[in-house]
């Protein structure tokens, strides 16, 4: 798969469906000459509207120097990235830090709340920052969605890990970003808390018709996604609609021992 | 030897975040050596000086005094002395010195070409024989009653050329004469103008009679001491004369110097020291800080087995090359310091040589051991901190450990010495004698400064609270960041403010004290000064017999009256014992000029014949009631037998304590060649007629530079501009403590901004842009400025206002807080902290997200 295109740029699945971000022959080198690592070589991805796609791949795949680059967090060395229909490789930081603020959502692996404010005002603070009234019907509705209601007043260092990330998929939601980026996001949860977390993010792009990315390896994660992107040496090397954790497994074992070989 | 690897590495690996604590022990050290090496300098340049132009023996009039310049007083010796000098045994050879001090030289155009620096103008005698210390470079020698020479250094600054003419004003009388020559000296001259002439015209114009002189010079022959040379002289002489080896003359001018170079220096080490304990908050801050970063650090070392004494020992090892390495480059420091402070005080008129640069092994070993000694002792704390940390640490998250509990204990303690202190200064305010009352003030000062400082961080949270919903609230979202930013850590934002709360609380107190001085001595200058016109000299030169007649050829007054003062009268009370006191002889005019109020008598009818007055305190001291008679044996007349007509008030700050008496009942006792000049002339004009009167004075005593003439007006602003300098230098001093809390202020963001790189990240991320990062962070360092501004200025007006209560018992007794000066600290103070947050925002803004993020 030299040129690593993936998906037909109309979409895999829905074909109707919009496309809510793309990346377009996007290359992410370090250094220079002798010592160069490529870390994306010449990427194509489309990321649908409305759905909840995973990228998974091995430690050193470039996983998440992709979910960086498209999220406007990370810069390219050549190609082009799109949030809708804007171009954002080659925006300004205040542009793209106002693209973040707008349009964007994020979930980190840990440490994603200010630990002085207390929980709603975590939730609140993209759209504070902004200068925006947060929509209260709609705020309500997200902080039910993740049953938080009782916790709204609770500084992060009195809330568990678990809670501590439903705080963070709340902010995330809380604005209606066009589209949220989930980095390893239930990476530091065990495995009921993981679950809860990925519950409420399925539940989002199902009830809510949002759009989310996530990065991660772990298999179970990945089955609540609508469809996984396998990375590996920078490059898209596979696909999967409607995963589930046991094929998720089965494909990476399949790379695993692809990799070995070659 | 680990233990020191670790320190040794951690101090490599972090000296970044020592910087600004390196800065502060360097500024302080630097203070401190600079102080030591400028006086050291200062002293061996005056040494230098005495040595090489006093004689072997010198033999000068007995009664010489410090106030005879002031009074006009010109002592001399016969000349006779000169033959018989010369004939003892053992005399190389003896000059006859015609010099004084009582002398005025004026240029061309009228202004004086004195020194501006208090150093003195001598007119002396160009004798060719014996000048070891000065050699004519340009021109030659003074010959006859109109040639002078000047030193080259007045001429330089006071651009004086040969052939240039100069009037000097003496005692005597005054003179021209023409430059006709250029004098260098061969030692550092620290600022005297010196003016030379043959001796007959120094004997004459300078001491007033022609063969007399003022001192004679002799030189011992080899093989003879100067004190064997001193008793033959002695032998010679009798015991009329006095008489002085080269080392008691030099001892004796040096006392004089010393003295007042003693009080700069201690002045100086005092405000350094002020500087050493604002130092210690920040290094107090900087290792907290380091601790809490290396938490998890540390804690792996104790579970793999490094007991709580090396954890301990290796923070303060640290401290150790901390202090080592700043008081180094204080040193250093110092020693640039001091020819930065010789080349100030060149341009202010005081010449020193770098030549003579002297730094005394002394200098050095105070700097480091002040320097090393502090910084362990402020790291002592945060190295017990760090060697209590548990080995669990190694496993939590690291973050930063909350420090949200000020601690119950503290805040009693603090609360405690607070109220402590305030009660002291409660108990200064109405205190009835001015010794016990300052013992209270001192008292009260330093524990209510000591008591904001414990309580600090609780003061911290409720005044951060405060100012935030007044300032912070417009800024939004990125204030309230700011504000909770400022309160996370409520002992480091309370350090930090503290640090800048001593600086300005001495400001505010000494700003609060000044212009109460000003505006008690402007409302006393109104209610009982009823002359319009002061004369004084502010040179310390006299009020000769020229200038008086002078004074009172002006138009339009309707008296003009002399005040003089008659030094060391003998005063017999009636109980018998004795004092000694000064007496103020003026004309009756006087009581008048300046209506000193009574608590007994009549002030008038102490000009009578024969009578005087006391102040309050020397009558309740000495029993003494109006009415009494005093005897007064006057040091160089007669003994006269004064009744006391009036009793003085104590509380005035215009004459205080002065013991007043006629001029013409003086006169019966002294005889008049002996009587001292005016030292102040007071005159009033006619109704109507102030404006020309004030100008009449002006043009008559244009010829006199050495005297002033002041209208009220004048005479309030001249005050109120010498207190100001007073104050501006005493600021210029603090200035140094109110950096290094600056430098506490821009640390504490750095590494605060170090602390939260996770966070500064995240919020990046979540879109606040760089614009919003520097200005959370600038909120953040304001209100903290403005936390120590507040208590500073709180705290000092305290004091300030405490210290004029008390001093109301010495005439302090107007208050005035100077709101101009409090306002501009506190909005300077919010620019400060604008300032402090430049580089820490700009850093912050620049930060990588991703690398931010991913920080441990």
């Amino acid at each position: 798969m030299t040129t690593a295109v993936s998906i037909p740029k109309t979409g895999g699945s829905g074909g109707h469906t919009a496309v809510a971000a793309r990346a377009r022959q996007v290359v992410k080198a370090y250094g220079s000459g002798e010592t160069r690592v490529v870390a994306l070589d010449h990427v194509d991805v489309d990321i649908a509207r409305g759905r909840f796609t995973a990228i998974m791949g091995p430690s050193g795949s470039g996983k998440s120097t992709l979910m960086h680059c498209l999220a406007g967090l990370d810069t390219v060395s050549s190609g082009q990235i799109f949030i809708d229909e804007t171009e954002i490789t080659g925006l300004k930081d205040k542009k793209l830090t106002q693209l973040r603020r707008d349009r964007v959502g994020f979930i980190f692996q840990a440490f994603n709340l200010l630990p002085t404010l207390n929980a709603i005002e975590n939730i609140t603070l993209p759209m504070d920052i902004a200068g925006r009234k947060p929509d209260r019907a709609w705020l309500d509705r997200v902080v039910q969605t993740v049953g938080l209601a009782d916790r709204l007043k609770h500084r992060p260092n009195q809330l568990s890990g678990g809670q501590q990330q439903r705080v963070a998929v709340a902010r995330a939601l809380a604005a209606r970003p066009e589209i949220i980026f989930g980095d390893e996001p239930t990476g530091n949860l065990d495995s009921r808390a993981g679950a809860e977390v990925l519950g409420f993010l399925k539940r989002s792009v199902d009830e809510l018709g949002q759009t989310i990315v996530m990065v991660t390896h772990d298999p179970v994660a990945a089955s609540y996604a609508d469809r996984v992107l396998y990375l590996a040496d920078g490059r898209i090397v596979d696909e999967m609609h409607s995963p589930t954790a046991e094929l998720v497994l089965e494909r990476m074992k399949s790379f695993d021992a692809r990799g070995r070989v070659s | 030897m680990t233990v020191l690897k670790t320190s040794l590495r951690n101090f490599v690996a972090h000296k970044g975040r020592m910087a600004l604590s390196a800065i502060a022990v360097l500024l302080s050290v630097a203070f401190v050596c600079g102080t030591l090496v400028f006086t050291d300098t200062t002293n061996a340049t005056f040494d230098k000086l005495f040595a090489s132009t006093a004689s072997d023996v010198s033999v000068s009039p007995k009664g010489v005094s410090d106030k005879d310049t002031r009074q006009g007083r010109v002592r001399t010796l016969p000349g006779s002395e000169l033959a018989q000098l010369k004939r003892i045994d053992g005399v190389k050879s003896v000059t006859g010195d015609a010099t004084s001090q009582s002398v005025t030289v004026v240029n061309s155009k009228g202004d004086s070409i004195g020194p501006s620096s208090g150093a003195p103008t001598v007119g002396t005698n160009w004798d060719t024989t014996e000048h070891r210390s000065v050699k004519i470079t340009s021109g030659h020698s003074p010959r006859g009653p109109t040639e002078v020479m000047v030193d080259a250094d007045t001429a330089d600054t006071k651009k004086l050329k040969l052939g240039d003419s100069l009037r000097i004003i003496a005692v005597p009388g005054e003179f021209r004469a023409k430059i006709v020559g250029i004098a260098t000296f061969q030692v550092t001259n620290p600022g005297a103008t010196l003016v030379y002439m043959d001796t007959a015209t120094a004997q004459r114009k300078l001491l007033g009679k022609p063969g007399v002189y003022s001192n004679y010079a002799l030189t011992a022959q080899p093989g003879v001491s100067n004190d064997q040379l001193k008793k033959s002289v002695v032998a010679e002489l009798g015991t009329g004369v006095k008489v002085q080896t080269k080392a008691e003359a030099s001892k004796e001018a040096e006392s004089d110097i010393g003295s007042f170079l003693d009080v700069m220096k201690y002045a100086m080490l005092g405000f350094a020291g002020i500087a050493v304990l604002v130092g210690i908050f920040l290094i107090v801050n900087t290792f907290s800080m380091l601790v809490a970063q290396r938490t998890r650090e540390i804690g792996l070392m104790r579970a793999i087995g490094s007991s709580r004494k090396q954890i301990n020992r290796s923070v303060l090892l640290e401290a150790l090359l901390l202090g080592i390495v700043g008081s180094i480059l204080g040193v250093l420091g110092g020693v640039g310091l001091a020819v930065g402070l010789m080349k100030i005080m060149g341009n202010a008129g005081l010449h020193l040589s770098t030549d003579q640069l002297t730094v005394k092994p002394a200098t050095p070993i105070v700097g480091l051991t002040i320097g090393i000694v502090v910084t362990v002792i402020a790291a002592y704390i945060p190295a017990r901190r760090a060697g209590k940390i548990s080995p669990m640490a190694a496993l939590r998250d690291a973050g930063t450990p909350a420090d949200t509990k000020a601690g119950r204990i503290r805040g009693a303690i603090g609360t405690l010495l607070t109220a402590g202190g305030a009660a002291a200064l409660v108990v200064a305010g109405n205190a009835d004698k001015a010794v016990d009352g300052s013992m209270f003030l001192g008292l009260g000062v330093v524990l209510t400064l000591i008591g904001f400082i414990v309580i600090g961080p609780l003061l911290a949270g409720l005044v951060v609270r405060a100012l935030a919903t007044v300032v912070l609230r417009m800024f939004g979202p990125v204030g309230r960041l700011a504000e909770r930013n400022a309160l996370r850590n409520p002992r480091r934002t309370g350090a930090t403010g503290a640090a800048l709360m001593i600086g300005l609380a001495l400001v505010a107190c000494l700003s609060v004290v000044g212009s109460s001085m000003v505006a008690s001595a402007s409302d006393e200058l109104d209610k009982s000064v009823g002359a319009d016109f002061i004369i004084q000299s502010d040179t310390g030169q006299p009020i000769t017999q020229q200038i008086e007649q002078a004074t009172h050829r002006a138009k339009g007054l309707t008296h003009v009256s002399d005040r003089k003062e008659i030094e060391g009268a003998k005063i017999t009370l009636p109980d018998g014992r004795t004092a000694t006191e000064d007496l103020a002889a003026a004309d009756p005019t006087y009581a008048d000029d300046l209506r000193t109020p009574v608590v007994s008598g009549d002030l008038a009818a102490a000009y009578g014949k024969d009578a005087m007055s006391v102040p309050e305190g020397f009558a309740k001291k000495h029993k003494v009631k109006e009415g009494d008679t005093l005897t007064v044996a006057f040091k160089e007349g007669r003994t006269a037998k004064l009744k006391v007509a009036a009793i003085t008030a104590d509380d005035t700050s215009l004459d205080k304590g002065a013991l007043y008496t006629n001029i013409t009942t003086v006169e019966r006792y002294v005889p008049a060649n002996l009587i001292p000049a005016d030292i102040m002339l007071l005159a009033q004009a006619k109704d109507g007629q102030e404006a020309v009167a004030y100008k009449s004075l002006k043009a008559e005593l244009h010829l006199y530079p050495s005297v002033k003439v002041r209208d009220q007006t004048d005479y309030k602003k001249e005050m109120k501009n010498q207190i100001g300098q007073l104050l501006n230098l005493v600021y210029g001093l603090l200035a140094l403590a109110i950096i290094v809390a600056i430098l506490g202020v821009v640390n504490t963001l750095a590494l605060s901004v170090v602390e939260r790189t996770r966070e500064i990240g995240l919020m990046r991320a979540i879109g606040l842009s760089r614009r919003q990062m520097r200005r959370m962070i600038r909120l953040e360092s304001v209100v903290i400025a403005l936390f120590g501004a507040l208590l500073g200025l709180g705290l000092g007006m305290g004091w300030g206002a405490t210290a004029q209560k008390l001093l109301a018992l010495e005439g302090l007794k107007t208050l005035e807080i100077p709101w101009p000066t409090i306002i501009t600290v506190f909005i300077g103070s919010a620019v400060v902290g604008l300032i402090a947050a430049l580089i820490p925002a700009f850093r912050a803004a620049r930060m990588n997200i991703l690398n931010a993020i991913a920080t441990d």
